[in-house]
Parts: C-alpha cells; sequence; structure tokens
C-alpha cells in the first residue's frame, strides 16, 4: 500500500497544492487544518509521515511535535516561515526530522518526503551496511577508510566520528547541538565553533569544491545536513 | 649647617619626633667632632652652649615648618583627588546614555570620594523603591524606604545626620534635577573617614547635585534619541511604500500574466512556450522572495528592532551557504573563490553576513553581461578579514561610488530592476560588524567591492 501522509497547514492555499503534488506521486493523504485535531489523526491513522505548519492557529506547532512523539516514529517534516532559525532548531531537537522554508519549491519537499520515507524504512529493516559511497567518496566502515576517487585520504579521529554520525543520519538535518553531543559528548554542546571548524576540514578533504559543497551541506543557523543521494 | 640641613630631609620625610630627635642628634654630634676637646660631649667654653640652644631651636622650629608643609600638601592633594574626581564624574557622566549606568557610576566616584558606601536609588511610578538601585547588595534596611520616599517626595535631606530620632544607617540626599526630584542618594559614612563633617557635607551636595544633572541630562538625550529615531522610521516607512510598490508589482504582473496564460491556453501552447511561461513565474516569485527578504531586514535594521547574533564561522561556510541561495541565478557563470586555508574565522551574524554576498552577487549577477566570471577572495589583513567581490562588468561611471551604498540608489547604468536595497543593506550589516565597505573599479576593467570583517583565530585541536 501506498505510504499515508497526514498534512497539518490551515492555509488552504498550500493545502491546495500539497494535496495536488502529493497525489500526483501517488501518496495517500489525509488533511488537519488545526494542531488539536493533527494530534487525534496522528494518533488515529497512524501516518507513515506527518507534514506540519509551525504556524497554526490554535496551538503552537512545536506542542504536537512533542506530543505526537510520545506515541509516534512517523518522521515529521516542518513547513516554517523564513528567518526563524530557534523555531526549527527547537523543532528539530524535539524530534522533527526535517524542516523546508516557506516559500519552497514543491521539488525540493518531494525530495525530503522521499528521503524521510525512505531512511525510516531502511530504520525499520535494521539495516547495518559496511560501506557506504557518495559521488566519488568511500567509506568502509568496518575498516574505517575513507578514499576519494581511489586515493585514501587519511581523516582525524574527530573527522571520521563527525563523517560516521553525518552517515548515521544522511538526508537527515541534524543540529549543531545533536552534532556536538554525539561527536564530542555532552559536555562540548556550546563549543559550535569547533564543529564548524571540523566541517570545513572535512569539506576540504572530500568536495571538490569546498565552497559549494556537494554532499556536506549547510543548514545556516540550524546545522548540516550529508546529502548521499540525488535528490531528484 | 650640614646639619641643619639634615634635620630638613628627615623631617619631611619621617613623623615629628623622629625629626626632633634628629635635631637633638645633629647638636650632639656637633658637639662631640666639632667643638673643642675633640671627641668627647664635655664643652670647654661655654659660649658654646648657647650656639648648641640656638642650633637646637633652629633644628626644632624647621622641622616643625617642614613637617606642616608636608600636611598641607597632603591635605591638598586630597582635596586635589577629591576635584579630580567631580571632574571625572561630570566628564564621563557626560558620555553615559543608559541612565542606569550614569547612576552606577555616579555612585562609584562618590563613594571614592566620600571614604563612605553610595547607593543611588531611582524612583519606579514616581516612588522610590530600593529594587531600582545601583548597588548588587542592599547596604540598607529594607524598612528605610520610607525615609528614602520621604526625601524623595520633599526634596529634603533625611535619616543619618539629619534627623537621629529615626535612627537611620544612611543618609538620604534627594537628587533634584531642574524641574523633579529624579532619585535618592544614600551615604552610609565610614567611621575612618578623612573628611571632616563640614567638608563631607559640601561634598554630598555637590555631588547630589552633579549626578542630577548628568542624570536628567541622559533622560533628555534618551528622550531626544526616542524621537529621532521614530521620525526616521515614518520617513523609513514613507519611501519603502513608494519604492517598494513598484517593485512588487513588477514581478506580480509578470507571474499573474504568465499564470493566466497557461491556465488559459494550456493546451494550444507549445511545450517549449509553456515551460517558458513557468520558468519565468518560477524566477520571478524567487526574485520576489529575495526583495522581501531584503525589505524585512532593511526595516528591522532601521526601526533598531534588531540584534546582531555573532558567532565565530569559517568564511568558506558562508560564502557557500550564499551561492547554495543563488544557485539559479548564478547558472552559467563562472564562479572562482579563493580562501587561504588559514584564513582565521570571521566573528558576525551568519544569516547577515550571508546577506551581503546574496546582495553582492546580486548586484554582480545584475550589472554584468551574462556569462562574465566573478570572483571572491579573502585574506588576512590588520587584524581583520579582508573581503572582496570582483566583477567583469563595466564597473561604476565616475561619481557614482558616493551614492551607491545610499537607500534606493540605482545605477544608470543597465536596465537593472530592484529596489536598491541591496548595497544599502550591505553597508548597515558590515557596519554594524565594526567593519566598512568600500567599492572601486579595478584596473583591469570591472568593479571590486571590499568589506572588512572581524576575526577570530583558528581554534586549536580538540581531543576528543
Amino acid at each position: 500500500m501506498k505510504p499515508l501522509i497526514l498534512v497539518i497547514e490551515d492555509d488552504p492555499q498550500i493545502q491546495r497544492f500539497l494535496r495536488a503534488t502529493l497525489a500526483a506521486e501517488e501518496y495517500r493523504i489525509h488533511e488537519s487544518t488545526t494542531a488539536e485535531n493533527g494530534m487525534v489523526e496522528a494518533a488515529a491513522r497512524q501516518p507513515d509521515l506527518i507534514l506540519l505548519d509551525l504556524g497554526l492557529p490554535d496551538r503552537d506547532g512545536l506542542e504536537v511535535i512533542r506530543r505526537v512523539r510520545e506515541f509516534s516514529k512517523a518522521p515529521i517534516i516542518v513547513l516554517s516561515a523564513r528567518g526563524r532559525e530557534s523555531d526549527k532548531i527547537t523543532a528539530l531537537d524535539l524530534g522533527a526530522d526535517d524542516y523546508v522554508a516557506k516559500p519552497f519549491a514543491i521539488g525540493e519537499l518531494m525530495a525530503r518526503v522521499r528521503a524521510a520515507l525512505r531512511r525510516s524504512s531502511a530504520l525499520a529493516l535494521d539495516q547495518a551496511a559496511s560501506a557506504v559511497h557518495f559521488g566519488n567518496v568511500e567509506v568502509d566502515l568496518e575498516k574505517r577508510i575513507v578514499t576519494v576517487a581511489g586515493a585514501e585520504v587519511h581523516l582525524t579521529p574527530n573527522e571520521y566520528r563527525l563523517l560516521q554520525v553525518l552517515l548515521k543520519n544522511a538526508g537527515k538535518v541534524m543540529t549543531q547541538r545533536q552534532l556536538l553531543n554525539e561527536v564530542w559528548g555532552p559536555n562540548q554542546v556550546e563549543q559550535a565553533q569547533y564543529l564548524r571548524v571540523y566541517v570545513a576540514q572535512l569539506r576540504r578533504k572530500l568536495e571538490k569544491n569546498p565552497a559549494r559543497p556537494r554532499y556536506l551541506q549547510t543548514e545556516p543557523g540550524v546545522g548540516y545536513r550529508l546529502v548521499i543521494e540525488s535528490t531528484e | 649647617m650640614v646639619y641643619l640641613l639634615g634635620v630638613v630631609a628627615v623631617s619631611s620625610r619621617s613623623s615629628r619626633a623622629t625629626a626632633v630627635f634628629t635635631a637633638l642628634a645633629s647638636v650632639a654630634a656637633f658637639d662631640f667632632f666639632c667643638v673643642p676637646p675633640y671627641l668627647t660631649f664635655a664643652v670647654e667654653d661655654s659660649e658654646y652652649l648657647i650656639t648648641f640652644g640656638a642650633m637646637l631651636v633652629v633644628a626644632l622650629v624647621i622641622s616643625a615648618l617642614t613637617s606642616r608643609i608636608l600636611a598641607q600638601s597632603k591635605q591638598a592633594a586630597a582635596r586635589e583627588a577629591r576635584a579630580q574626581a567631580l571632574y571625572q564624574l561630570s566628564n564621563r557622566l557626560a558620555g553615559e546614555t543608559q541612565v542606569f549606568d550614569t547612576a552606577r557610576l555616579a555612585a562609584t566616584l562618590a563613594s571614592e570620594a566620600l571614604g563612605a558606601q553610595v547607593v543611588i536609588f531611582l524612583p519606579e511610578d514616581d516612588a522610590i523603591s530600593f529594587r531600582r538601585r545601583t548597588s548588587d547588595q542592599l547596604p540598607i534596611p529594607i524598612t528605610e524606604e520610607t525615609i528614602a520616599n520621604w526625601a524623595f517626595r520633599n526634596g529634603r535631606k533625611a535619616g543619618r545626620g539629619v534627623d537621629d530620632l529615626l535612627n537611620a544607617t544612611a543618609l538620604y540626599v534627594p537628587l533634584r534635577g531642574s524641574r523633579k526630584i529624579l532619585g535618592v542618594m544614600a551615604v552610609i559614612p565610614n567611621q575612618a573617614s578623612p573628611l571632616d563633617a563640614q567638608e563631607r557635607d559640601i561634598l554630598i551636595d555637590l555631588f547630589a547635585n552633579h549626578t542630577a544633572l548628568a542624570i536628567e541630562r541622559t533622560l533628555s538625550h534618551n528622550a531626544a534619541e526616542a524621537s529621532r529615531i521614530q521620525v526616521k522610521a515614518e520617513q523609513m516607512r514613507s519611501s519603502l511604500l513608494s519604492a517598494v510598490s513598484h517593485d512588487l508589482l513588477t514581478p506580480l504582473a509578470s507571474i499573474t500574466g504568465a499564470a493566466s496564460t497557461v491556465r488559459e491556453q494550456g493546451d494550444r501552447l507549445s511545450p517549449e512556450t509553456r515551460n517558458e511561461l513557468l520558468e519565468s513565474i518560477s524566477d520571478e516569485t524567487e526574485r520576489l522572495s529575495r526583495l522581501v527578504a531584503n525589505l524585512l531586514d532593511m526595516t528591522r535594521f532601521e526601526t533598531g528592532g534588531f540584534e546582531l547574533r555573532r558567532d565565530a564561522y569559517p568564511l568558506e561556510e558562508i560564502i557557500g551557504t550564499s551561492l547554495h541561495r543563488l544557485d539559479n541565478l548564478l547558472k552559467g557563470r563562472e564562479l572562482t573563490v579563493d580562501l587561504p586555508a588559514t584564513l582565521p574565522l570571521v566573528l558576525g551574524d551568519e544569516v547577515l553576513l550571508g546577506q551581503v554576498f546574496v546582495n553582492l552577487l546580486e548586484n554582480a549577477v545584475k550589472y554584468t553581461p551574462p556569462g562574465s566570471p566573478i570572483e571572491i577572495s579573502a585574506r588576512e589583513a590588520d587584524g581583520m578579514v579582508e573581503v572582496q567581490v570582483c566583477d567583469h562588468g563595466p564597473g561604476f561611471a565616475p561619481g557614482e561610488q558616493e551614492h551607491l551604498f545610499e537607500k534606493f540608489y540605482r545605477s544608470r547604468s543597465g536596465s537593472a530592476r530592484g529596489a536598491g536595497l541591496g548595497l544599502a543593506i550591505s553597508k548597515a550589516v558590515v557596519e554594524a560588524h565594526g567593519g566598512r565597505i568600500e567599492a572601486f573599479n579595478r584596473s583591469g576593467g570591472g568593479a571590486v567591492f571590499r568589506f572588512y570583517l572581524p576575526m577570530q583565530p583558528l581554534p586549536v585541536e580538540q581531543p576528543a
């Protein structure tokens, strides 16, 4: 059966074009226009994915994430207004999987939806790959060897660990806090500039053009995302 | 005479008793060494006794005089120090803009000069509240708030030294402004204060006056500033409206036109035309959203409701994000980014700095022939990071540089559209970071925008 997507969004225009596109991709859709109703539907219908607008009329969308996460692991993609970086970070730290800033192009949103669905089904199968490759980068997770275009690249332990965490969450936005916590531990979560410097180093080692990264993308004000498959 | 010099020397450096001892010792030494029979204290000639007497008197008088002069000069120095403190007060206070800072500074200076603890209380809803005070701790029992309020309402001193029946810890002095009482200064005298009571009272009055003046000046400065900002915001709003309505309507018109064509003649259009129309819809939409983003930034800047979120970033990352945002616009452009690997981090607000690059690149695309290359480079220069965005277009016309960064300015060359806000915002952002931006033509042709940003050294490797 096709995946069921719950759309919690109050703006009729956005709902209209989401409905059209999602239906064209043959997803099943259910729509809610309030936070209250959205939470009820999320519990009752067990959707495979939730698209959630943060600016809902009745309640804060962040609360929806908190409540839904109490009973559901379905990926949540947040639709948020421009410039509300702190909302995005809170949403991700609360357990949202991704966000798309309004105004957004539909192609971008659909790519995120596909990636999130793929991740959650891969997670369900608990696939543990022994090697990953993206572009001309090859990562051997067992031997901890990274090669770029066939040539081995030396990564420092911190760089490797950062890459590992990003690979484990490939396609997903990781907040700075989440990355710092996983790589350096809970005492270093305020040291965002170390993270930035390590990401820059990693880019210089893996990317062809580090100022226009293809894989290690920045989500300004929020964190980083490792894109390992073509989003088209 | 040599002995007398010794007396002067000693008495000018040490206490009165030492000076007297030196005087006696010098007379004895004179007797011992210079009066026959030598090397004994015995005296042959009785006339020498008179000499001794005279010497002793002279020595004592000299020592007394010297120590008095010394005491006077010490007092003078103390007075000088107090005058200095007052001078500092009026001088430094003039520059302070916040009332609380002013009061806090005044309290510190007064406390130093008076050798007493000084706390200044500012009113809240027309009454003195001990919560609005200049010190962290409250060295006065909270019950004395009533006394402070009495002084505030009646404009007269109260408490310790004025009405001893109250048994108050502090003396409360109203800070009298030209129209109303602005606060209360509490003085808690220190037993060991070097000042006598009269001198202290004069100083307290002086400090109260100066502090009141300074607070008043700060208040009126703030009020003037507030109204100035408001006037500016009003002007901004009206000029924005007129300039922006045009720039918003143009892309909207093409979007509406293209969308309605596609809807009404959908099937009759050739696939190419259809695609072209759809593309123009999305291009124009992108332009609209950049314009709106700029407008939002600008109004935030102008109305002052705006805060820099500073942190240290690799410049490469900020540039990368901006390039990503402009992917469509930059299609078909050769763009090189040249950054040394050792470039320090830039210290700033990543979103706003990203906007600077977006605006400069958008500008470069707008004013240069399609397909011409654009270069971004940076280096460390004089403790700042110097960034350059260069293009290969026609450059600036003579005299144009002066107006480039003005709001709503649009270059005469080219048919470029836009609200003329991009460069004004870039300038505002760079300057808010404590940097500066300049524009010039480069020798090989083309325009260069160069700006400086504060930096932070690269962090050293952190063990995992």
